[in-house]
């Protein structure tokens, strides 16, 4: 039985990852090599939230169009811009509009031109059927009290032959009720 | 469990490509979590599962052609 509702979670989350500062970049550096790292905005590094390195498994070709579910800041959403070059195109898609602004800044800083920062939820992509080639998220399904319908989003807007790569947190036991319990959990 | 829910979707060639035990340490790096929030794990999870708290997985999959 989940501890929140679906809206209340949402404003959970929206709030945590809105408030957010860091100065720190120890998250980024455990997922992400030297060289990829050098070429990003510092924000964009500073505010790496993810559990993973999904593009590592996503076998980008140039031309490419890609989804990140949740993109926060945009870390994974600027390496797969420069991975699909200038004729492919990363969009990223988050629903707190703090870091939908901070990954706007982000792209602009990056110069990158082949990035697309979208608001809105990952429950229901705002993008037509058949439209991407890749979808790919860091550290966000398990936000999701609607794990199924994140995946049928990801499946409904994925081309035919169209490929997912995603990390994520599962538990191999269950955390305490208290844990569970605490807002904190959630964002998390 | 949440294979499953890949596989019910529609997705095939599902596949776990990486497993790493998270433990209170790695937790402890992410800036979204408070003082109160990091001691509340410490005080209720049992000390053998300070070292993996969660498992992080990455999968992947694809739409079939």
């Amino acid at each position: 039985m989940p501890h929140f509702r679906d809206e209340e979670a949402r404003a959970i989350i929206r709030d945590a990852y809105g408030q957010v500062r860091s100065t720190s970049a120890v998250v980024a550096e455990m997922f992400y090599a030297p060289e990829e790292l050098d070429v990003l905005p510092r924000e964009v590094v500073l505010l790496a939230l993810g559990v993973g390195h999904p593009l590592r498994h996503a076998a980008l070709r140039g031309g490419e169009t890609v989804l990140d579910l949740g993109c926060g800041a945009g870390i994974d959403t600027l390496l797969a811009a420069r991975a699909v070059g200038p004729t492919g195109q990363a969009i990223g898609l988050d629903m707190t509009p703090e870091m939908v602004a901070r990954a706007r800044r982000n792209a602009e800083t990056a110069q990158l031109a082949n990035v697309q920062i979208l608001q809105g939820q990952i429950e229901s992509v705002p993008l037509p059927d058949a439209s991407v080639d890749v979808v790919i998220s860091n550290g966000v399904l398990n936000l999701s009290m609607r794990k199924s319908r994140v995946l049928a989003e990801a499946w409904r807007v994925l081309r035919p032959g169209g490929r997912l790569s995603m990390s994520d947190l599962v538990l191999a036991e269950s955390l305490p009720q208290e844990v569970l319990a605490s807002p904190a959990a959630l964002a998390g | 469990m949440l294979l499953k829910k890949f596989f019910n979707v529609g997705f095939g060639d599902i596949r776990v490509v990486e497993r790493s035990g998270v433990g209170l340490e790695r937790i402890e790096l992410y800036p979204l979590f408070t003082a109160d929030f990091l001691d509340l794990l410490r005080r209720t999870l049992p000390e053998e599962r300070h070292a993996e708290v969660v498992f992080s997985i990455t999968i992947t999959a694809s739409k079939p052609a």
